[in-house]
């Protein structure tokens, strides 16, 4: 299996394609299957090598105990980019995934030719965001365990969801993986593994990527934020803050644009895509 | 082109050796379902893809086999739908 042995723990990644670099960085609870099953890689690997891995802790990745913030998720990052000896990529990041895109650009800004967000929520913007605990994501997801029982609060908490999930019986959990079907299994199967770990928290934490930090990233950010997102005024700061960001909503979308409008999101990624690596090519 | 029964005997040795932590001691057949009989996961697929690949020397499309089968909504995989794919990709 191809992995890489990074920061004390070893990444699970996968490679397709020829051309400039991207790496497709997935969201918390989630894995590179994703973008596999989406055909975005595929997509993608006609025109780019593209380089996809799950985080630690997810999918066919290790599983430390700690380290889940953007920060040490961002050294992970950098440290596969280097091991795999990529050039300045472009990061697609969904969610959690672009949080620890944007910190590794702050970090390592040669390592980095662009960020492309999906629908991502920064603690270090939390101000922006009064409302973030109680977004409608979270209400779906309390209403479907409160099904089988499971009180999550009215407040985000993704280690309440790790631990009430490791402490369902077998008859509850099977409730569950039928509500979500088949390729919600692999996701709620997750979940009690991440109980083991500070990740509930962390991915939380600002961890240094402060409302001073992204506002200072210099390379081209394309914000693609989802037509019913609980995060546009995230959207709307950072075009407003950032030297080089473009913006575009994806419609139809409500936080998982690559599954809810595979087709609009797959078109956005390359046209911003193309669109930057023209521009790095393209001589001053 | 390799018959479906050897491509099914390559498909059960490498699922077993891929995940030998399982219990898959019991017959492996075209109707066994990856996600409700041997409780795989999405991510289960994509490792075993890359084992796969690298069980028959070659990179195999995995890519619109798998995406095919979340565009037409499919609750499950026989192994027999897997072993037709293996038998379009390997000689």
């Amino acid at each position: 299996m191809p992995e890489v042995e990074v920061n004390g723990t070893r990444l699970f990644y996968q490679q397709a394609g020829n051309g400039p670099d991207v790496v497709l960085v997935h969201a918390v609870t989630s894995n590179q299957a994703v973008w596999l099953f989406s055909g975005l890689t595929d997509a993608l690997a006609a025109d780019y090598r593209v380089t996809t891995y799950d985080l630690r802790g997810h999918g066919g990745s290790g599983r430390p105990p700690t380290g889940y913030t953007s920060a040490v998720m961002a050294d992970d990052l950098l440290a596969l980019h280097a091991a795999l000896g990529l050039g300045p990529a472009v990061l697609v990041g969904h969610s959690f995934g672009g949080v620890t895109a944007m910190h590794a650009a702050v970090v390592a800004p040669a390592a980095v030719a662009g960020v492309v967000l999906s629908d991502s929520f920064f603690p270090g913007l939390r101000h922006v965001e009064p409302n973030f605990g109680r977004m409608a994501i979270w209400t779906d997801l309390r209403d479907t365990f409160a099904k089988v029982g499971v009180a999550l609060g009215d407040v985000v908490d993704f280690t309440r969801l790790f631990r009430e999930t490791a402490a369902l019986d077998a008859d509850k959990l099977k409730a569950l993986e039928d509500i979500y079907g088949a390729f919600g299994r692999g996701w709620l199967r997750q979940l009690p593994k991440l109980a083991e770990t500070t990740c509930g928290g962390d991915v939380l934490a600002e961890a240094g990527l402060t409302a001073a930090a992204l506002a200072g990233i210099a390379q081209p950010v394309v914000a693609l934020y989802d037509e019913f997102s609980p995060f546009l005024s995230t959207c709307r700061w950072l075009e407003q803050h950032l030297s080089r960001c473009t913006v575009e909503i994806i419609p139809a979308a409500k936080h998982l644009a690559v599954l809810d409008n595979t087709a609009g999101f797959t078109d956005a990624v390359r046209r911003h895509l193309r669109r930057l690596t023209t521009a790095a090519s393209t001589p001053v | 082109m390799r018959t479906a029964d050897l491509v099914l005997a390559d498909l059960a040795g490498v699922v077993r050796a891929t995940f030998p932590d399982r219990d898959y001691s019991a017959t492996v057949g075209p109707h066994t379902r990856a996600f409700a009989d041997l409780e795989l996961a999405s991510i289960d697929l994509v490792v075993l893809a890359e084992r796969l690949e690298a069980f028959y020397g070659r990179r195999l499309a995995f890519g619109p086999f798998l995406k095919g089968l979340r565009d037409r909504g499919a609750d499950d995989l026989e192994l027999g739908e897997l072993v037709a794919f293996l038998q379009s990709q390997v000689v």
